[in-house]
């Protein structure tokens, strides 16, 4: 059975939404094949979302924008939360330069407990009404790809 | 950062293998802060008649005795750290080894849990100190030190108790296999007198000590400073062997999969009792092979089919050796070199004699070394010991029809994993699999329903502080 992430992370604000997407668009390779090196995540995006916008879109506005980062994973979190550091921390360290409070866990990988509270504390999915997860099937990412 | 390491401010059980046939190792609670911080600082000085902390820096000629110290959360804090110090400490050694997310971590549950330790372990707020002896093989020393160490620690610690090592023959363990055979390589240790070489990356410094670049690029420390660069964490361990239980289960289930038992006993450990590795030598023990072979292989080989063992048809996926280490093989998460351990263990108690089996308790005791309790110690034990899901999706060199590694693993480590035979369809339900070449598993032939053969007798959390953190901590002067 998977689990939830969904990681939410006020954008600095004042920041230029072009530049947060541009690094969005670099470190997305870096992202991808981060990823798939793990080997247990089922899906995984980053959105920016406006929080003053009653839809939430972004729009262009650069005061209350917000990074949602989603994905499904198989296994424990916490547990695996070393591997994750090491395979994307590079990858968090370009997000958390525009995110508040974000500078004080750069880098990552010198602050893994730190960056692990701060996950525990921004993860939308570990608090209540939104620790739900609807799953079509009980398979892991290995049993998939050993399957396919 | 450079990884030229000062080995005398580093204790040297951590980067060196002292060689030695017997130890003692100490369990003690503080009585007297003030007399304790003390004790510390002519422990680090060599004091008159108190023996001197032994560091990683090289001899000329070999001591009598070797002499390292650690302490738990619950010491550090009697010495004076405050909360908020201990508060930057690794997350697994700030709750102790007693706690109950630890114990379920690593599989201390039943007879195995800590309440039941023995030598006061039961109560980790009491265990503060673990102080080790080392000596060569004279009994006579290690009483004379042991004298010298108790007189000094007599009146700032209450012994709680006394924990004796001693070498079988030939470097064995109870079960039979010849040990000290792999240790990971680390960046800047001084080398091993007798090198085993290995087809293994080394290992980053700061996988073993705080302050140097880890296998994430990423630098562990603590606060203050002092207790930071070339300190390291240490899981102490008293492990309980059922080697009558072992061999019963030998015995048994090698009929049921139709091998011998000693083909059962390579299978489940992943060497021969001999050490020879089954990657190797899949099919006899044969003789002993010499040491610049006996550990330089791979389980993984692309280029070379009848050198691969992708699918663990000769050293089982699952067996002791491939779990807590998995080499090259596909793992998820990131790879072996991210979670590799120092083991400076040595067995305890009689050896067992199969014409007179007893249960006298004999096992193994001793430190498994990291700069990171929960990445290392509690992440090998907790997951790729207690878990089958951990392995990536790979065929073969010679394609999918000969199977797929996913489907080659199943319940936990035979050695250290919890193994309830009680509930088949319970997380901790022990089973083996023996691969065979097939789709999905179709070949394999799976044990199942036998019992746990190490029961954890004891145990704590450790820090092993630099020279210069010992030093630190016998001049602390605690904030009131």
């Amino acid at each position: 059975m998977a689990s939830p992430l969904t990681l939410i992370m006020p954008i600095i604000p004042g920041t230029d939404l072009q530049t947060v997407a541009a690094t969005l668009a670099q470190y997305q390779p870096q992202l991808d094949a981060a990823l798939t090196g793990i080997g247990t995540v089922h899906y995984a995006r980053v959105l920016v979302l406006d929080r003053s916008v009653a839809n939430l879109q972004p729009g262009g506005g650069t005061d209350s924008n917000v990074f949602a980062v989603i994905t499904e994973y198989d296994g424990s979190f916490d547990k695996y939360i070393g591997d994750f550091v090491s395979q994307v921390g590079a990858v968090f360290d370009a997000l958390l330069q525009y995110v508040v409070g974000g500078a004080a866990l750069i880098p990552v990988a010198n602050n893994v407990q730190d960056f692990s509270n701060f996950i525990t504390l921004n993860d939308a999915s570990q608090h209540e009404p939104n620790t739900g997860l609807f799953q079509a099937y009980d398979f892991t990412v290995q049993k998939i790809l050993a399957d396919a | 950062m450079s990884t030229d390491i000062d080995y005398a401010d580093v204790q040297g059980t951590i980067l060196r293998g002292y060689r030695v046939d017997m130890a003692r190792h100490f369990i003690l609670s503080i009585t007297d802060a003030a007399g304790a911080r003390a004790f510390i600082g002519q422990m680090v000085s060599g004091a008159p008649g108190v023996p001197q902390i032994t560091t990683a820096a090289r001899w000329t000629e070999k001591p009598e005795c070797f002499v390292n110290i650690s302490f738990t959360a619950a010491g550090l804090a009697e010495l004076g750290l405050t909360t908020a110090q201990l508060g930057k400490f690794d997350a697994a050694f700030q709750r102790g080894a007693t706690a109950d997310y630890s114990a379920e971590t690593v599989g201390d549950i039943g007879e195995s849990a800590p309440a039941k330790w023995i030598g006061g372990m039961d109560d980790g707020t009491r265990v503060h100190v673990v102080l080790n002896l080392w000596v060569e093989e004279e009994a006579e020393v290690l009483e004379k030190v042991t004298a010298k160490l108790r007189a000094a620690f007599a009146g700032c610690m209450r012994e709680l108790s006394a924990h004796d090592a001693r070498a079988l023959p030939d470097n064995q363990v109870h079960f039979g296999y010849r040990d000290n055979i792999s240790q990971p390589t680390v960046q800047g240790a001084p080398p091993r007198k007798h090198p085993i070489p290995d087809d293994q990356p080394v290992v980053a410094t700061g996988e073993f000590l705080l302050g140097y670049p880890n296998q994430s690029g990423g630098i562990t420390s603590v606060s203050p400073a002092e207790l930071s660069k070339n300190s390291s964490y240490a899981a102490f361990r008293i492990l309980e062997q059922d080697v009558a239980g072992f061999e019963s289960f030998l015995a048994t289930y090698a009929a049921e999969a139709k091998v011998d038992p000693e083909m059962l006993a390579a299978k489940v450990c992943g060497r021969w009792r001999n050490g020879n590795p089954l990657a190797l030598q899949p099919t006899e023990p044969g003789t002993p092979l010499p040491m610049s072979q006996v550990n330089d292989f791979t389980y993984v080989n692309a280029t070379d089919a009848a050198a691969d063992d992708t699918l663990g048809l000769k050293c089982p996926i699952g067996s002791h050796l491939r779990r807590n280490n998995p080499r090259n093989a596909g793992v998820v998460g990131t790879d072996s070199a991210h979670h590799r351990i120092v083991r400076r263990a040595m067995p305890y108690g009689p050896a067992y004699d199969p014409a007179h089996p007893d249960t006298t308790p004999r096992g193994l005791i001793g430190y498994f070394i990291n700069a990171s309790l929960t990445n290392q110690f509690e992440f090998l034990t907790g997951q790729w010991n207690l878990a089958s899901d951990f392995v990536k999706s790979a065929a073969a060199p010679s394609g999918s029809p000969a199977g797929n590694a996913y489907y080659n693993v199943s319940g936990q480590d035979a050695f250290l994993g919890v193994n309830d035979p009680s509930n088949p369809t319970g997380p901790n339900y022990s089973s083996f699999t023996l691969a065979g070449p097939g789709a999905k598993g179709t070949g394999n032939t799976t044990i199942a329903g036998f019992s746990r053969m190490i029961t954890t007798r004891g145990g704590a959390y450790c820090f092993l502080p630099s020279i210069t953190g010992l030093k630190y901590l016998s001049t602390l002067v605690p904030t009131t």
